[in-house]
């Protein structure tokens, strides 16, 4: 009966699914951002067909955004309760951080390095595909203030190489 | 007037967001400075790195439990299709199913609209407080929301970045090991892209397949053996003094008469994402090509899998063929992908027809994307590998683009003892499926692995050309426990090596001499003036000890044949798309040159024109 419907959200999840994990983890752990993107496909499948298509992309991001603050902040709430840090992410210690960036580019340890709103908008930008007014929206801020934010990202980045290719030891250091 | 280095404008003409008057500005002043062009550049190739890294890095991908559950919610709780694919001819098929999709949500938007609309409220009242109305949920509301640009999706296609083999001096170390490839995949995905009109990503490049997509003449093996070797020496085009050998084996033919059987089981992805016309109507051409050579000793069983794997055909003698057209016809997409489920299924029926001394094989083909449900990926590929030594093997094709996951495929094939092609052509699927039928289907030698000694009297380094990731650590050349690459009857592998003379210029500053040994002392045998010794293993397809072949490899300083101008312009091609240190003087002009030296059939005449396509993509 609902094989459209079915298809279309299998569609989208399989198009979208690792560019969302990706994103939400820059706003919670991965084990969090497993539900949060999972939360964002189930919200897809009461919406209106008609009302997404066209920009499913931005709207899949926006709900993604959505649920990973309300899960962050419940996180933070449980943390406060049980006042001690055994809810830290069982990946994102100092150890597990290192060994993941060992197996990381030196790009890719670039783009781990750099601060969460950059980080966000680059991701919004190169691996969702937003256009600028897009990401504003999700993010609340002008559209202007976006192109600043990705371009302060982008020289980051590029210096981050530039410096790396000299100095690889050095590579998951982080300028000041 | 602000600096070029903050001048946020080059990002923003970089991601292709300026328009209008502001446009125009900038323009005119990109052509007045040199120093804002200077930025460009730099802004450029940074985000190509990112591009690049995004596109290597592994996909996270939702695990199979929230993936039902999702799939669930979408159906609404109706109740489950009992059967996925329609028994309607193909044709017909996709023109009434998008009917049918259209009319299903007519008749039942009045409901889910209302659905909708209660949870988007609810959404916003949650939202408003904390973050505001105007980043709220409203981007369910679609006037305020620009259309998606369809040209930046981004490419979801993953290929595993990895280094060229470096040049290694004999005399600290004289061996090179490595597992052979009869993969070609790379070709045609290199193919792909320059015909989409981009450059390949470096890590598809994959030089060894290319070069083996191409079959070179090679004596046919006698006796007993299953395969011969051959070997040529010439020069290197790219570097001079440097010299080039050339590693030729054949695999022995067999007669279609001579083989005891065939089993296939073809495991089809159907998800939603198959149903373009160079996926699943493709696959069935190709498909329907291989049954036409099959007869009524032979077995074809075919499972789809998408939501759920289902078996669309149970094993059938292969010549009754309207039954299984008739079933690959009915082969619809629709839903996503659990290809745990499916392998496990089709692995299920390959054991029972099952072919004793016979070709048995499942035959993958899918878009990538290979979710793999309750089972991880590690354990999906000891899977096909454990399934391997029962004697059914796995071969792997590819179709589409965008979403292809081609680190995964080639690590199943690999694993699988089989093969991994990738199909964008019917072209391509006569080559790989009716052409090579015997060669890409029966397997005559398997876990064949490469050593090759270098004679330090003549050779003074040496640099294997492609294998990035077949190369073998010396001692598991003589480990029968050591899984290697299998060739199948027909089939030719080719390997490059790159050698610089005894006495030429060494290509890097090289270690201190030792502190505590000498150098080693050449035996007798090095004054022989060979060049080096090639000692490969293998084993037959169903035993488990190996056998070992050993030839001599001497430069005679004859003049290169044209196979060996042609596989020298291939290796170029990949070096140039890999922008690889070892490139040399390389250009794509000198490849055409190289590679029209000889005689050009079709498919050589399409690679002169893949280098001229790169060549203007390139510049």
């Amino acid at each position: 009966m609902q094989d459209g419907k079915v298809r279309w959200v299998m569609e989208a999840l399989s198009r979208y699914e690792a560019a969302l994990l990706r994103y939400a983890a820059t706003l919670v752990d991965r084990a969090q951002a497993k539900d949060v993107v999972q939360e964002t496909f189930l919200e897809l499948c009461k919406a209106e067909r008609e009302a997404v298509e066209g920009h499913l992309a931005a709207w899949l991001f926006t709900v993604c955004k959505h649920r990973a603050v309300d899960a962050r902040r419940k996180a933070q709430r449980l943390r406060s309760l049980e006042d001690a840090d055994v809810n830290e992410a069982p990946d994102s210690g100092p150890i597990q951080k290192l060994e993941r960036r060992q197996t990381l580019s030196r790009v890719g340890v670039a783009l781990e390095a750099l601060p969460e709103r950059e980080r966000e908008a680059l991701l919004l930008k190169l691996d969702g595909g937003l256009s600028y007014k897009e990401i504003a929206k999700i993010m609340g801020l002008s559209t202007s203030n976006v192109g600043f934010i990705l371009h302060t990202a982008i020289k980051r980045i590029q210096r981050e190489i530039a410096r790396d290719s000299e100095l690889p030891m050095r590579a998951a250091g982080r300028t000041s | 007037m602000s600096t070029a280095h903050e001048d946020p404008r080059v990002t923003d003409y970089a991601l292709g967001e300026l328009s209008g008057e502001e446009l125009a500005r900038f323009e005119a002043e990109l052509a007045e400075s040199e120093l804002l062009r200077e930025e460009l550049a730099g802004v450029k190739s940074t985000l190509g790195a990112l591009r690049e890294e995004l596109g290597s890095e592994p996909k996270p991908a939702l695990d199979a439990p929230r993936r039902e559950r999702i799939a669930e919610q979408a159906s609404q709780g109706a109740p489950k299709p009992k059967r996925r694919l329609r028994a309607v001819a193909f044709a017909a098929m996709t023109v009434t199913a998008a009917a049918a999709g259209a009319m299903l949500f007519v008749t039942t938007q009045g409901r889910r609209a209302e659905v909708a609309s209660v949870s988007m409220d609810k959404a916003e009242g949650k939202e408003k407080g904390t973050l505001g109305p105007g980043t709220a949920a409203s981007a369910a509301s679609s006037e305020d929301m620009p259309v998606v640009n369809q040209g930046q999706r981004f490419n979801r296609d993953a290929y595993d970045a990895f280094a060229d083999n470096p040049f290694v001096r004999v005399a600290t170390d004289p061996r090179s090991t490595f597992s052979i490839d009869v993969d070609t995949a790379s070709y045609s995905l290199v193919r792909r892209h320059l015909r989409d009109g981009q450059l390949p990503p470096k890590g598809a490049v994959r030089i060894e397949e290319m070069i083996n997509y191409f079959t070179y003449v090679y004596p046919e093996p006698t006796g007993d053996r299953p395969f011969s070797v051959s070997s040529e020496v010439g020069a290197a085009p790219w570097a001079s003094g440097h010299r080039l050998l050339k590693l030729g084996l054949k695999g022995k033919h067999v007669a279609p008469a001579d083989v005891p059987g065939t089993n296939l089981v073809f495991l089809v992805d159907t998800s939603g994402s198959m149903s373009d016309e160079n996926k699943l109507p493709l696959l069935k051409q190709a498909f329907s090509l291989l049954v036409q050579q099959l007869d009524a000793v032979d077995r074809v069983s075919i499972v789809a899998y998408a939501g759920s794997a289902g078996t669309v055909l149970p094993p059938t003698p292969g010549d009754q063929r309207a039954t299984i057209l008739g079933a690959l016809d009915r082969l619809s997409s629709g839903g996503s992908t659990n290809g745990g489920e499916g392998i496990q299924l089709a692995y299920e029926l390959a054991k029972q027809g099952f072919v004793k001394g016979g070709v048995n094989r499942v035959l993958l083909a899918t878009d990538g994307d290979f979710n793999v449900g309750v089972t991880s990926q590690s354990d999906l590929v000891d899977l096909v590998e454990k399934k391997a030594k029962t004697g059914v093997f796995l071969s792997v094709l590819g179709f589409g683009a965008g979403n292809f996951n081609d680190s995964t495929m080639e690590k199943l094939a690999d694993k699988g003892n089989g093969n991994y092609a990738y199909i964008d052509t019917l072209n391509e699927a006569k080559k790989v499926l009716v052409e090579q039928a015997t060669g890409t289907l029966m397997t005559i030698a398997k876990d064949v692995k490469i050593q090759i000694e270098f004679n330090p009297a003549e050779v003074s380094e040496f640099r294997l050309i492609g294998y990035e990731n077949r190369v073998l650590s010396h001692h598991d050349f003589n480990d029968d426990k050591k899984d290697a690459g299998e060739i199948g009857a027909d089939h030719t592998v080719t390997a490059l090596y790159e050698i610089v003379p005894a006495g030429g210029a060494p290509t890097g500053p090289g270690n201190d001499p030792l502190k505590y040994q000498a150098p080693g002392t050449p035996t007798g045998k090095a004054a022989r003036g060979e060049l080096a010794t090639v000692k490969l293993r293998y084993k037959q397809p169903a035993g488990s000890e190996s056998q070992l072949i050993e030839v001599v490899v001497r430069d005679t300083d004859a003049k290169e044949s044209d196979d060996f101008r042609f596989a020298a312009a291939v290796a170029e091609l990949g070096m140039l798309l890999r922008d690889s240190p070892h490139k040399g003087s390389s250009s794509f002009a000198d490849t055409v040159r190289l590679a029209s030296s000889g005689e050009l059939d079709e498919r050589r005449r399409e690679f002169v024109d893949l280098v001229r396509t790169a060549e203007r993509l390139k510049r």
